[in-house]
């Protein structure tokens, strides 16, 4: 089910705007800008529009009447055969070639699965596609249309308009789908929409489990989509021999709804208690994407400038959602104000700008010095929502300093200021030199200096009530449980532990890499770099950084059939002092007038604990990569890979290995055969540990009171994952047949250990415990079969079927097939099934 | 910010310094033949002279040196000289006609290509303009031993031309713009050619002459590892069609990590996840550090790309007093015994759903 109706007139507008500053305007290209992909699952390279992979087989003439030996790369992959273009046929000053289709899919088994239906959103129907070039050979003059639509949420249109080595106009629209869940079971009604209400049976914070899982349950399974919209627009301009200009915009609406949360505090320790939810959430904004600049290239000098900018927009800037459970005190006896819903602010509208300068000049000793600068600015000024939404009152009654008045926290007169006034300035610039001193020796140096500079601090206080914080998880927090309300004041509340401001999170690189490459002889070359990156932090656990790596590369070409690359990196990341608690700052603890409570202020967290993104490792990764030229137009290619990670922590990630293989066989005898196969393997273990507190107190050594040793865990995520593939094409006399086998078979297994029951949420449980979460496997088989009958010249029919089957188990979804409402838990999303569908198609393909 | 201004003025100066006084061989363009065949940087070069220069009577054929008036060539291919081969630097251009006498199917082929259509307008325009000779440099000596490799530029893995010969060739149009960093890229370093994942002889691919069908299949040639990465359960949708590797990344080369386009993990994911930017009121550190702290770019077996099962993804990072450092085990799921909302479907995402930052003033634990 689509969730939400998409507005064909703002696209019309939007199109007449583009249209407009078209002379603007700029075609990416590898070195800017996304969108450089137009296809679809039925034709992924993009290459066959109208009539699906497979039926563009080779020119039967082949590449060469010189030789019989297919052409080969450098390294000695066989090229792609020239496909078999239709001629161009005349038209005046014009010629053409192109050809379309219309046919029609059908589809059975379970199409609406998430998993099958994850980027096209497969359904009955109509499929057109067509492919159109025109050329005028007097001036150099074309163009060149690509198109295909699966369906409303899948298709594009992708125009091209030039003159060869003078200009090259883009325009695009294109709709992908995101399907986020097939099998969603809602108890709010309003999917879509920033309002989402309960179901009619329920009644907001008055509903018990027994009703809410009444209605889940009776709710049909549904899709939720997310689906983009896009257009776009870009010119690239000789201006001159060396000056070139180059512009470009798009405009994406993102639009329908995908599974997110909901806190009103936990149910795990409180049975028929706080809430977690899973909602629906809306998606509906807007980005409007441009760039634009000029290059210059010449014998000795080459520069570009080039701006780009980014606007997201959002419909709403919060959504809201009623729940179905109320919230009660763990005090015995006394009765919270009813919350009857929740909210969310949507992520803030914001602009960014980016200015970048590249030089580069030759210089002596064959040698290029190249300087690129850039400054940016991220920012967005959104307007605030009130801390919360409620009416009358929240928290708990009776005990001072717990209950509080919503008039005093639902209006934006509660916020320390009205809007968010945020900004990230960053500045980067990067100098480089490369010498060729001889044919056979290259040496590099590079300096790089990288900055992000946060501006703008907001504190998290109410000048309506002088009360610093904000109320925690929709006020649910403090309706349950005393004194956590998440707002401190200088009464009652003097010993609240909360929030109170933002985190900048400033940001400074600086760079330098040395390397050098030697060829040794005229089938050997090695290479060495040393690169070294110190990075500094504002408000993280390590202020300084330091990354040292010494990588050294090899490639050898001794033999006319092989061709042998070999990589390997060491890096070793030390830096200053971890700091445990660089948040201190952030929390009413820092507040004048903060009383510590009796027990000390609990540690913010063990004091052991390495966080892998700031902390220190080791790591060591090799890559070996060979491809074989065999005799019989066949390639051979086989590598291996591996990557091993220390991070040397007691407590956090402690390690990280992947190792994986792959191997492939190409084999074109002739231009009626292209085949190839292909298997891989990797697996990867990720090695982490924890410890579970035992007492809120202010030791946060590994083996105190907070953390004692008893309490420690240590956890192991193994995957192993094999792949295959198989593809043919085949001609055989006029027909052309294409197959397709796409395999995968995936394995983890997370496994557990630990000191004593101790470590456990429930140390009852311990001796049920087996040591391991079930295995998460996902297995996906996918074939497809195509026959294009030429019936003339013209018209071809063509016929395929792609059946796929995938088995996939979650663990985070066992028990759900019993219902999606546990207690005060309701999920939405079913989670991952299995699935068997099929597709089949005919098509019928008309060329010009 | 005052340092960055020291160092843009001290890198520029030096750069200027080089500029202006190292002895470049490359600035002499109006001296010699530039071996570059680019437009020499002194504005009002007559590289049409040049040409001219180099090529014969006879090989202009009886055209002569004047094309036709009324056609005006682009510039993208009005200036293209002939590629200079170093193993035969005495040869001389023989003119398309010679080389399409042996070589008829490949021009057939090469006829599907924007180059050829440029190349087209620009001989006719003017009869001095090399075509086939402008990348496989000048064709006199293989024409009289077309067997012996290395008399021609050839972009193949026999051809017998060294790597730097054949992108030299390509660069003498191509440089700057995503290629400017090309001679420091680790393609490069690797010793491969344009023409390992390029073939501009035939329009096999729907973008950028690939060697392959696509851009995604060109890098997957020697990428499998990458490859197979997205046929995991969560994965960008590259083999849906939808993307390509040169999204992210720029296989030319870029002053980025991973060949980035750019200068950030974080600015890359924005271009299509642009309400990620923020910055939030209430920021979740790894995430701004980088993406990849808790996502793996192309393909996973968990929900969304994440790099671990969520709780134990949280867990590396998150050990404070009460709810984040349990040991989740499977009697907490939906089927056990103790069901915990902490390990079964979104897992922490449940409550700490604005993950990736918040804008909510009540937000600051992310639950906003």
């Amino acid at each position: 089910m689509r969730m939400l109706q998409r507005s064909q007139a703002s696209r019309l507008t939007l199109c007449m705007v583009l249209l407009l500053i078209a002379p603007f305007a700029r075609a990416q290209d590898s070195g800017l800008g996304i969108d450089l992909q137009f296809g679809n699952a039925l034709d992924p390279s993009g290459l066959e529009p109208s009539s699906g992979i497979g039926t563009l087989g080779c020119d039967p003439d082949g590449a060469s009447w010189l030789t019989s030996v297919r052409k080969r790369t450098p390294t000695g992959f066989l090229y792609a055969c020239p496909p078999d273009h239709p001629e161009f046929l005349l038209g005046g000053e014009w010629q053409y070639r192109g050809a379309f289709s219309v046919g029609y899919l059908g589809l059975s088994g379970d199409q609406d699965n998430m998993l099958f239906s994850r980027y096209s959103n497969w359904d009955d129907g109509l499929y057109l596609g067509g492919s159109f070039r025109y050329e005028k050979p007097s001036d150099g003059s074309y163009f060149d249309v690509r198109a295909s639509r699966i369906n409303d949420d899948d298709q594009y249109l992708r125009a091209l308009y030039g003159r060869a080595g003078k200009y090259r106009i883009q325009a695009f629209v294109r709709s992908q789908s995101n399907v986020t869940s097939s099998n969603a079971r809602s108890i709010w009604e309003g999917i879509g929409s920033n309002n989402l209400t309960l179901n009619g049976a329920l009644t907001p914070a008055s509903s018990t489990s027994a009703q809410v899982a009444a209605v889940s349950a009776s709710q049909p399974e549904q899709s939720l989509v997310v689906v983009r919209d896009k257009q776009g627009l870009g010119i690239n301009y000789f201006i001159s021999p060396r000056w070139v200009a180059f512009g470009n915009i798009s405009h994406e609406s993102r639009a329908g709804a995908r599974p997110f949360g909901g806190p009103f505090f936990f149910n795990y320790p409180f049975a028929d208690n706080g809430g977690a939810y899973e909602i629906p959430r809306p998606i509906d904004d807007s980005t409007v994407n441009l760039n634009g600049g000029a290059r210059w290239t010449g014998s000795a000098w080459r520069m570009e400038f080039a701006y780009s900018g980014s606007f997201f927009r959002h419909a709403n800037g919060t959504f809201d959602y009623q729940v179905p459970f109320a919230v009660r005190p763990v005090v015995p006896g006394l009765v919270s104000p009813l919350l009857t819903s929740g909210q969310f602010a949507y992520e803030p509208e914001n602009d960014y700008h980016h200015l970048r300068v590249n030089l580069t000049r030759k210089i002596a000793l064959n040698g290029e010095f190249s300087l690129a600068a850039s400054g940016g600015e991220l920012s967005q000024n959104d307007q605030l929502a009130p801390p919360m939404t409620c009416t009358g009152q929240f928290g708990i009654p009776v005990i001072p300093g717990n209950l509080y008045d919503c008039a005093n926290w639902n209006t934006s007169a509660a916020l320390s200021r009205a809007r968010a006034d945020l900004a990230i300035k960053t500045s980067m610039l990067d100098a480089r030199v490369v010498l060729q001193p001889g044919r056979d020796v290259t040496w590099r140096a590079s300096a790089k200096y990288d900055r992000q500079d946060y501006q703008g601090d907001y504190d998290a206080f109410n000048p309506l009530t002088g009360q610093w914080g904000y109320p925690a998880e929709n006020g649910a927090q403090g309706s349950v449980v005393p004194f956590e309300s998440g707002i401190w004041d200088p009464g009652p509340g003097a010993s609240n532990i909360t929030r109170i401001r933002n985190l900048p999170l400033d940001r400074e690189l600086l760079q330098f890499t040395l390397s050098a490459d030697v060829r040794l002889n005229t089938s050997n070359s090695l290479g060495t770099t040393y690169s070294f990156d110190r990075t500094k932090r504002g408000n993280r656990e390590v202020a300084t950084t330091n990354d040292h790596s010494l990588k050294l590369t090899w490639h050898n070409r001794t033999f006319d059939w092989l061709t042998f690359r070999a990589n390997y990196t060491y890096l070793r990341r030390t830096g200053s002092e971890y700091e445990f608690n660089p948040y201190e700052y952030t929390f009413s603890t820092s507040l004048p007038g903060f009383v510590i409570p009796p027990n000390g202020v609990p540690a913010h967290t063990v004091s052991a604990m390495r966080k892998y993104d700031v902390g220190g490792r080791t790591q060591h990764k090799a890559d070996l990569m060979a491809t074989f030229v065999l005799p019989s137009d066949m390639t051979f290619y086989a590598s291996v890979r591996g990557d091993w990670n220390d991070y040397s922590a007691v407590i956090g990630r402690r390690g990280y290995d992947a190792l994986g293989g792959s191997l492939q066989w190409e084999w074109q005898p002739t231009t009626a055969t292209v085949a190839s196969v292909w298997y891989g393997f990797d697996r990867s273990s990720l090695d982490l540990a924890n410890v579970n507190d035992a007492a809120l107190t202010p030791d946060p050594v590994l083996g105190g009171a907070t953390y004692p040793e008893a309490n420690r865990w240590w956890s192991r995520d193994r995957q192993r994952n094999h792949y295959a593939g198989l593809t043919l094409n085949q001609t055989v006399g006029r027909i052309k047949l294409d197959a397709n086998w796409n395999w995968s078979s995936s394995r983890g297994r997370t496994s557990y250990s630990f000191n004593s029951p101790g470590a456990l949420t429930t140390p009852a449980l311990a001796a049920l415990l087996t040591g391991q979460f079930p295995d998460m496997l996902y297995r996906a088989h996918a074939v497809s079969l195509g026959v294009a009958i030429p019936v003339n010249r013209s018209f071809s029919v063509r016929v395929f079927d792609r059946y796929e089957r995938g088995r996939v188990s979650d663990w985070h979804y066992l028990g759900f097939e019993n219902g999606q409402v546990l207690d005060h838990r309701v999920d939405t999303d079913g989670g991952p099934t299995d699935y068997s569908a099929n597709l089949i198609g005919l098509a019928f393909e008309v060329k010009l | 910010m005052r340092e960055f201004v020291v160092m843009t003025f001290a890198t520029v100066g030096l750069f200027a310094a080089a500029a202006w006084y190292a002895p470049v061989d490359a600035q002499q363009g109006d001296a010699k033949p530039n071996p570059h065949n680019l437009p020499a940087t002194s504005l009002g070069d007559r590289l049409d002279d040049r040409l001219d220069d180099r090529l014969d009577d006879d090989t202009l054929g009886s055209r002569g040196r004047t094309g036709h008036p009324s056609i005006a060539a682009s510039p993208g291919f009005a200036h293209a000289s002939v590629a200079n081969n170093p193993a035969v630097r005495d040869a001389k251009p023989v003119g398309q006609a010679v080389c399409m006498a042996c070589h008829t199917l490949e021009s057939k082929s090469f006829a599907h290509t924007t180059h050829a259509l440029g190349m087209n307008v620009a001989l006719a325009a003017s009869p001095t303009t090399p075509t086939c000779e402008a990348c496989h440099g000048p064709g006199a000596a293989h024409a009289k031993n077309p067997t012996a490799r290395g008399l021609i530029i050839a972009f193949t893995h026999d051809g017998g031309t060294p790597v730097e010969t054949q992108t030299a060739s390509c660069l003498a149009c191509h440089a700057g713009g995503a290629r400017d960093q090309w001679l420091g890229s680790v393609h490069r370093r690797n010793q491969l050619s344009c023409s390992d994942c390029h073939n501009p002889m035939a329009q096999s691919s729907a973008e950028g002459l690939q060697a392959k069908r696509s851009i995604n299949e060109t890098c997957a040639t020697c990428h499998q590892d990458i490859r197979q990465q997205f046929n995991r359960r969560s994965h960008m949708p590259l083999p849906e069609g939808q993307m390509a590797c040169v999204d992210c990344h720029n296989p030319h080369g870029s002053i980025n990590a991973v060949l980035l386009k750019t200068d950030t993990v974080n600015e890359t994911c924005y271009q299509c996840h642009a309400e990620k930017r923020g910055p939030f009121l209430f920021e979740h550190a790894p995430v701004r550090e980088s993406c990849l702290s808790c996502h793996t770019p192309h393909g996973s077996n968990q929900h969304a790309l994440l790099v671990a099962p969520i709780p134990m993804l949280c867990q590396q990072c998150h050990s404070h007093v009460r709810h984040p450092n349990d040991m989740p085990n499977e009697q907490q799921l939906a089927s056990g015994l103790a069901p915990d909302e902490r390990v079964m479907g979104r897992g922490c995402l449940t409550c700490h759903a604005q993950i990736h930052g918040s804008n909510h003033p009540a937000g600051p634990r992310l639950h906003k």
